[in-house]
């Protein structure tokens, strides 16, 4: 009898493993929505107020408390503006998000809107597997070519099969604009007399001076595995080429990552290891700690994205600057940067009119206006009488987008690349950062999966 | 059910009925998922789209030569060490001091001991990580405070130190539930065996390597099980502390299965991983099983 339990035991057990990755296979028929006859999407008139309300559910990921807070009022205008609709407004994690939409866009009853990942494992494959509505009819409606460049929506952008990204139907609108550069402590700036660089020589000669008073020049922790690539990305944008950077993430032309460009700023960051110019025990802190200590003044620089400015303004009695990863004299100056994670419709909606409705909300310029009252860089322009008062950080990051967008010098995130590029050089970046491989080591590792991919598109 | 204690005419299959409801629920949460899981592993399926490809044992192929499985494997066996050998070793030792003579404060010694098992994973996983951080954690800070500054470390990213320090978090959950296990099974045994043993002069190494030790096979089988399960399953500690780095140097396959199915969109292949986990568990513990109850007989 001991016996017997034990062993149901153990299938129990294991069964738990197995039923933790199962999922209900496909239907056979293709899900097909159904025919509607949406009324024209106008607002009524204020005084009659529609016998059915319209429910328009909406998943976003704003989980941030003043990221929410500038979701919940535009939610409250939007419905202000309609009456009779109603928003439905589900919160979650990048991540959350990331796993749990894939199945919610498959099903008849799921999110009306949705924050839709770029690159290809997100917005690529639920293209592939037709759950997002194409916006191209949407974008002349209502002019967004106005609101956004071209550059900007090709990284929404992608084929009809999903297969090739950057060009063919337009699938998402995004709010928000982001740069990857330098956030320094103005406070110890000045203390010491140190100045922004203007090129990179400058840049590492800085690093040295700061490490010699007894500072860490580069607060950084590597411990969740992502914001490595933005440490070596950064640098790698000052050798490459725009040209190379497109070719690279979109897929095409074949490009190679075991490039002497790569290998070099590989190169550099083991430099910096050497040198300790990053945070002491590095390859043990999380990105949140690390940010967090950089906030109560320790370290004198980090390399991060314009997200964290809303975050360096509070609760810090530092004041902190902003500026990009100045380049080598005679060189373009690439930084990464794009738009932040886009608003896209389920292609299954009921409500495909009043959808686009609150996509264009979201990137109208009082969202823009309400986006830059939190820090947050607004992709689209404020309306030019908008009144917002910002704080000089966020002219700093500003003028950092504003500047690359002039120079024609916008990089990408490159772990966009493949659906396997992400976990393949946070793992080879560690490694490179631990000093386990060479920077040659490295290219050639990140290549091969790379190269996997090209040759089974 | 036995004949006689059936009524006359009652039906023989009765007793099923008992059994529906909960069979019910058995079916649909466990059975069929698994079975499901099952059949994705021969297919080419991103998890979620209309259409998949239908092809064979490939994924299985695929994960012989598959190097991060391996690897992953290998580290799923190193976790047994943290996750089952060590726990069980603290655990009887513990049991031992607290179990044969009652001691002052035994309850209080008993409930912290064992609080760990009863925290959430992430709650314990999210704790250490504060503990292992090399700036402001407990561990380093603790170090410092007595001069051992050159033994601080990156812990969870240093690739030498990263696993054995996830390990020992394991080890710092698991021990408690083997000693309570072992502490119910020592208040089963006689007490005038001890008595016996010691009027014929054992001493206490003696007792407990002849009375205490052999008394305890069930309760080991048990354990041992019940841990080596945990340790080839890991997946929410790994998840919360390391996600697999530095490098590879604790990436275990429970990560690798949720890897392959929600971010690469490889739930085919995410299913292959966790078909052969399954076998394995299986074969593992079907193996501890018969182990101890030869030693039964």
């Amino acid at each position: 009898m001991k016996r017997f339990s034990l062993l149901l035991s153990v299938i129990l057990a294991a069964a738990l493993l197995l039923s933790a990755c199962a999922k209900p296979a496909p239907t056979e028929a293709p899900i097909v929505a159904p025919p509607t006859e949406e009324p024209a999407t106008e607002p009524p008139v204020a005084s009659e107020a529609p016998a059915e309300a319209i429910t328009l559910v909406v998943w976003d990921q704003y989980y941030r408390d003043v990221e929410s807070q500038v979701m919940n009022t535009l939610n409250a205008e939007f419905e202000a503006a309609h009456p009779g609709v109603k928003i439905e407004r589900v919160v979650k994690t990048l991540d959350d998000l990331k796993v749990t939409l894939k199945l919610a866009l498959a099903e008849e009853d799921g999110p009306d809107v949705a924050q839709v990942n770029q690159g290809r494992s997100d917005m690529g494959a639920m293209v592939e597997a037709g759950l997002l509505l194409p916006l191209n009819d949407y974008m002349s409606t209502f002019n967004w070519g106005e609101r956004f460049s071209a550059s900007v929506a090709s990284r929404n952008s992608f084929t009809e099969d999903g297969k090739t990204f950057g060009s063919g139907n337009l699938y998402g609108v995004s709010p928000t604009a982001e740069v990857v550069g330098v956030y320094f402590n103005k406070t110890l700036f000045e203390a010491n007399g140190w100045t922004v660089p203007t090129t990179f020589e400058e840049f590492e000669a800085l690093l040295a001076t700061i490490k010699a008073a007894g500072v860490t020049p580069i607060s950084f922790g590597s411990l969740d595995g992502w914001n490595a690539i933005h440490e070596f990305s950064a640098v790698q944008h000052l050798l490459v080429s725009l040209d190379y950077i497109n070719n690279f993430t979109y897929g095409v032309n074949n490009v190679s990552f075991d490039i002497p460009e790569n290998q070099q700023a590989a190169a550099v960051m083991q430099d910096w290891v050497d040198m300790g110019y990053f945070t002491d025990g590095f390859a043990g802190i999380g990105y949140d700690d690390s940010n967090k200590t950089f906030k109560a003044g320790e370290g004198a620089m980090t390399i991060t994205g314009s997200w964290m400015t809303g975050e360096f303004l509070t609760d810090t009695d530092q004041e902190f600057g902003f500026f990009l990863l100045p380049g080598n004299p005679g060189q373009t100056r690439l930084a990464i940067g794009g738009v932040g994670v886009p608003f896209s419709i389920r292609k299954t909606t009921a409500q495909p009119d009043l959808a686009a409705e609150y996509l264009d909300w979201m990137i109208s310029p009082r969202a823009a206006e309400l986006w830059a009252g939190v820090g947050m860089l607004p992709a689209m322009p404020m309306a030019a009488d908008a009144n917002v008062e910002v704080d000089p950080l966020f002219t700093d990051t500003m003028n950092a987008w504003n500047t690359i967008n002039a120079e024609n010098a916008v990089g990408h995130y490159i772990d966009w690349a493949t659906p396997t590029f992400y976990d393949t050089i946070v793992a080879e970046l560690q490694k490179l950062f631990g000093k386990v491989t060479t920077p040659a080591e490295f290219t050639a590792a990140v290549q091969a999966d790379y190269a996997a991919f090209l040759s089974g598109n | 059910m036995d004949h006689q204690q059936r009524w006359p005419g009652e039906s023989r299959y009765k007793g099923w009925f008992y059994l529906l409801p909960g069979l019910l629920i058995y079916l649909v949460f466990i059975f069929i998922p698994i079975l499901e899981t099952i059949r994705n592993s021969f297919y080419k399926w991103n998890g979620f789209s209309n259409t998949r490809e239908f092809i064979q044992l490939d994924n299985y192929a695929k994960l012989v030569h598959d190097a991060q499985f391996l690897k992953a494997l290998g580290n799923n066996f190193i976790f047994i060490i943290f996750y089952s050998l060590i726990p069980i070793l603290i655990g009887l030792f513990l049991a031992t001091l607290l179990g044969r003579k009652p001691i002052r404060g035994l309850t209080f010694f008993r409930t912290g001991l064992f609080l760990p098992q009863i925290l959430s994973m992430v709650v314990v996983g999210v704790t250490w990580r504060w503990i292992f951080n090399p700036t402001f954690g407990l561990l380093n800070t603790g170090l410092r405070a007595v001069g051992l500054d050159n033994l601080t470390r990156a812990w969870l990213g240093d690739f030498q130190l990263a696993l054995p320090s996830v390990g020992m978090v394991g080890t710092w959950v698991m021990y408690g539930f083997c000693m309570v296990l072992f502490l119910a099974g020592m208040q089963r045994i006689p007490e005038d065996q001890f008595e016996a043993a010691e009027l014929d002069g054992a001493n206490g190494f003696r007792q407990f390597f002849h009375i205490t030790l052999p008394s305890l096979r069930a309760e080991m089988g048990v354990a041992l099980i019940t841990t080596v399960i945990a340790a080839l399953r890991v997946f929410d500690l790994v998840y919360v502390t390391t996600r697999g780095g530095p490098g590879d140097s604790t990436l275990v396959t429970g990560f690798l299965v949720y890897r392959s199915a929600f971010q690469q969109n490889q739930l085919g292949y995410a299913s292959a991983i966790a078909t052969i986990m399954t076998v394995l568990i299986l074969v593992i513990s079907l193996l501890i099983l018969r182990f101890q109850s030869r030693g039964e007989e």
